[in-house]
């Protein structure tokens, strides 16, 4: 089928397109050059046209899912909605059901997510969910950063066996790259204990944080895979942790990049996840303040980083994340109901409900840094927009945020009219920030800028060849101001007017109108084998005495995938 | 002033639900609206007219002036008056699950008995039911953390387990007994119970009153006695009669109070000298 979005108003920032009108071509899935005079004439004269949107950082699949489910019923009930003809009933505001999760996304205009943080032994798990969401295409990150074996590894400074380590595990877990969440606290939870700075070791392995990251970027840059190491930090929601956060990023600096064919895609060595909860200064929450200025001036002055920012949405959510002693401390702070996972020899997890109010300090605080570090980071490429979903709030708030970012008066009467806590004018710059992102720039934050952070080509973008993944928005930006009427903004981002996947109509008028099924992405490392069948013949004599499952049962299998996608990256040299 | 009449035609197998049928939508609907009409069947909609005989009578220029009769057997009609704000709903039989819940204005009645989530997070208006009722009477919805927070449910016969359940506001009058762990994490607001409760009323509540005017099986560990109080004045209503009163839960440091009838409670009375039976007076504020 062949199609013709006529006359929009087109923002592709891969391609340095900035409000151009033209008109976009779409043929079996792919965009092209042209198309035949039979095509189908989709008109959108004056109306904003975009990739589709990436997503680099939410928890959409696996365990903590439904274990999040299934303690907070409460949160199932909001958003019910009877099926229709084309989708299957909704539920869930922060953990929304599975179906439910896609047709949101689709809603939004987005066509691509990251599951950021998929633990091996539940890899299954996290497979199944992704095939059950319809409409996106779904890269997991496979955790590595407290797992026991890359933990001796770093210690000894093994980065040819780590890297083969990793190669195998991405296989085996048919994961898509490497994600670390709180190096050797994870672990160090396991003794009911967490480290605090980066060069803090666990109880029993003598490796610091430092060793393990560097070892990690190392690894992943010997295998070139597409994406750098996706990185949470240490410290993460603790008053000055800006410190930490600094010190780890600048501890890459001098890793050299690969220059795979993959890995030239992107800039950065590292990506730093939901940045917002890594930039405070203080000792205790009573003197805690922005450390966004700071965070977003090394941004400036580093072009080995990129990061997304965990924006606060001012909602009720729930938290969840391998980072299980920071979700004990959450705990600790607010009483509410916590669950606590230790996942054996790889990471641990926690789950907690999080009311953000505007009306509370420590919540405004933390929505302010946020929107500062949007605002500070000079060039948008080296951000992307999140809210590490569902943690600082649910990914449905992405067009809030946006109107947030385009309207400096919206910010300001928000925090003249004290629907904010005073903090954020006391004890951040954001009332001093009257920076309001265009058009342009928020593609770039939420579409252009992902997909090359997650080293994609084929998505992201509209060039020629590429993924017919396109959303286009009931907005005609050549007459309308965002600034004056944010309200519309949200609407509209909210309710994309078509979302277009792989060349099929998902949305239309904000409707779900089709459904497929979710594609999941996966990094095949070729030129290994040797090497892997080394390190998995040194690893089995430990798996096999300590782990609780089979070897056999522990591989995700070609049948828990839904149409994968499979990245094939030659190693260098081989 | 309109009054719609629902006869019920058949008790299905799977529960109705009846949250889109509320004075604050129907209240301009004539008889051809509901022939039009689809209710919510499980993963399905079905012509309410498969289910109820439908008469309107008179006409309604606001939620206020709708009168809703069901007659008959509503034991699968679920969501009964739920976000009703106004208007008046009569049950002349038994309703299922979530009567009258998140309710804020107007009256339900109900002249049998309810299923669980009778009146859950009400914020106004009357339920008053003539029958029993099942678990979490007033309550929140599973695993939310508020629950009713004004308003007034009366029931008359019995209410079953964790009724008021993190209560934050309004009254509950059971006229019955009630099972156990009545006003369970209560915050506030006043649970007021006729008859005898099984066990551990005002388990972790945080403020608000319990009162017990029957017998009470057994107390929680938190609860620490502060005297013997007659005629007391809770919530701005004087209760006639001599009660303890309890303190409690301390476990979360809470400030609620639980009265429970001296007469029938005299064995937890800790000291209780009943030679000439007599009440003894343990102060204000002493401690057990």
């Amino acid at each position: 089928m062949e199609y013709i979005l006529k006359n929009g108003i087109v923002y592709d920032p891969a391609n340095e397109v900035n409000g151009e009108k033209k008109d976009v071509y779409f043929k079996d899935g792919k965009i092209v050059e042209d198309v035949s005079a039979d095509a189908k004439v989709l008109d959108v004269t004056d109306k904003i046209v975009m990739p589709a949107g990436v997503d680099t950082h939410a928890h959409v699949a696996g365990p903590k899912l439904v274990l999040g489910r299934l303690y907070r019923p409460e949160d199932s009930r909001r958003g019910v909605t009877q099926k229709t003809k084309n989708e299957r009933g909704e539920s869930g505001f922060s953990i929304p059901s599975c179906p439910t999760t896609g047709y949101r996304y689709s809603r939004m205009g987005y066509g691509t997510v990251c599951e950021a943080a998929m633990p091996p032994l539940e890899a299954k798990h996290t497979h199944e969910e992704i095939c059950i969401i319809p409409n996106i295409d779904i890269n997991p990150l496979t955790l590595f950063g407290n797992n026991w074996f890359i933990l001796e590894m770093a210690r000894e400074n093994k980065i040819d066996e780590m890297a083969a380590f990793i190669s195998a595990w991405l296989k085996i877990t048919k994961g898509y790259g490497v994600k670390i969440v709180n190096p050797c606290g994870s672990e160090a939870w396991g003794w009911g204990m967490n480290v605090h700075g980066y060069d803090d070791k666990p109880p029993y392995f003598d490796v610091t944080s430092r060793e393990v990251v560097r070892a990690l970027a190392k690894a992943n840059e010997k295998l070139g895979l597409p994406h750098s190491i996706h990185i949470h930090p240490n410290d993460l929601g603790h008053p000055g942790n800006t410190n930490t956060t600094i010190e780890t990023l600048d501890s890459l600096k001098d890793i050299v990049k690969s220059n795979s064919k993959a890995a030239s895609v992107r800039d950065q060595i590292v990506h730093c996840t939901h940045m917002q909860f890594h930039s405070y200064t203080g000792t205790n929450w009573r003197d805690a303040g922005s450390g966004a200025e700071e965070v977003a001036k090394f941004l400036n002055h580093n072009k080995h980083v990129t990061g997304d920012i965990g924006q606060v949405t001012l909602d009720e959510t729930t938290t969840m994340t391998a980072d299980a002693p920071m979700e004990y401390d959450l705990y600790q702070l607010s009483g509410l109901k916590w669950v606590n996972a230790d996942i054996e020899c790889e990471t641990a997890a926690g789950i907690i409900p999080c009311i953000y109010s505007p009306k509370t300090p420590v919540s405004t605080l933390q929505w302010a840094i946020g929107l500062e570090l949007f605002l500070l980071t000079k060039n948008p490429w080296q951000i992307n927009l999140t809210t590490d979903h569902p943690n600082a709030g649910p990914f449905t708030r992405y067009p809030r945020i946006i109107s947030w970012l385009m309207s400096a008066p919206k910010r300001m009467s928000m925090i003249e009219n004290e629907e904010v806590h005073n903090w954020a004018e006391k004890r951040t710059s954001l009332a001093t920030l009257d920076r309001e992102y265009d058009f342009y720039d928020i593609a770039t934050i939420t579409r252009a800028s992902n997909a090359k952070v997650h080293g994609f080509t084929d998505r992201g973008n509209l060039s020629v060849g590429s993924n017919a993944d396109i959303a286009v928005y009931d907005l005609e930006p050549n007459n309308f101001d965002p600034s004056k009427d944010p309200e519309a903004v949200e609407k509209a981002f909210s309710r994309a007017k078509y979302t277009i996947k792989d060349g099929q109509i998902m949305v239309q008028d904000g409707e779900i109108v089709s459904t497929k099924p979710s594609q999941v992405l996966w990094t095949n490392v070729k030129g290994m084998e040797d090497e892997e069948k080394a390190v998995l013949d040194q690893v089995m004599p430990f798996f096999t005495q300590y782990y609780s499952v089979k070897w056999e049962n522990y591989k995700v299998h070609d049948h828990f995938l839904s149409n994968p996608i499979r990245v094939d990256i030659e190693m260098e040299g081989k | 002033m309109k009054t719609i009449t629902f006869d019920v035609i058949k008790r299905n197998q799977i529960a109705l639900e009846m949250d889109e049928v509320i004075p604050d939508n129907i209240y301009s609907w004539e008889a051809e609206d509901f022939d039009k009409y689809a209710v919510p069947v499980g993963n399905s909609r079905f012509p309410i007219t498969d289910f109820f005989d439908i008469t309107v009578e008179g006409t309604a220029d606001s939620p206020a002036e709708v009168k809703m009769i069901f007659n008959g057997d509503c034991g699968r009609v679920k969501y009964i008056g739920n976000k009703m704000s106004a208007g008046e709903i009569i049950v002349n039989g038994d309703a299922d699950l979530h009567v009258g819940a998140e309710m804020s204005g107007g009256a339900i009645t109900v002249h049998g008995n309810c299923e669980a989530h009778a009146g859950r997070e009400m914020t106004g208006g009357t339920l008053e039911i003539f029958g029993n009722t099942k678990e979490f009477t007033g309550a929140s919805y599973i695993g939310e953390w508020r629950g009713m927070r004004g308003g007034k449910i009366t029931v008359h016969g019995n209410a079953g387990k964790q009724c008021g359940e993190c209560l934050v506001g309004g009254h509950i009058h059971v006229k019955g007994d009630c099972d156990i762990l009545a006003g369970i994490h209560m915050r506030k607001g006043l649970i007021e119970i006729d008859g005898n409760v099984n066990r551990w009323p005002g388990g972790q509540m945080k403020n608000g009153n319990i009162i017990i005017r029957g017998r009470l099986g057994r107390l929680l560990e938190g609860f620490v006695e502060e005297g013997i109080v007659t005629n007391p004045v809770v919530n701005g209503i004087e209760f006639e009669g001599t009660f303890i009163q309890y303190k409690g839960d301390i476990a979360l440091k809470g400030k609620g109070h639980l009265y429970i009838d001296a007469e029938k409670n005299r064995d937890k009375l800790s000291a209780w000298e009943d030679e000439d039976d007599e009440y003894i007076s343990l102060g204000d504020n002493r401690l057990r």
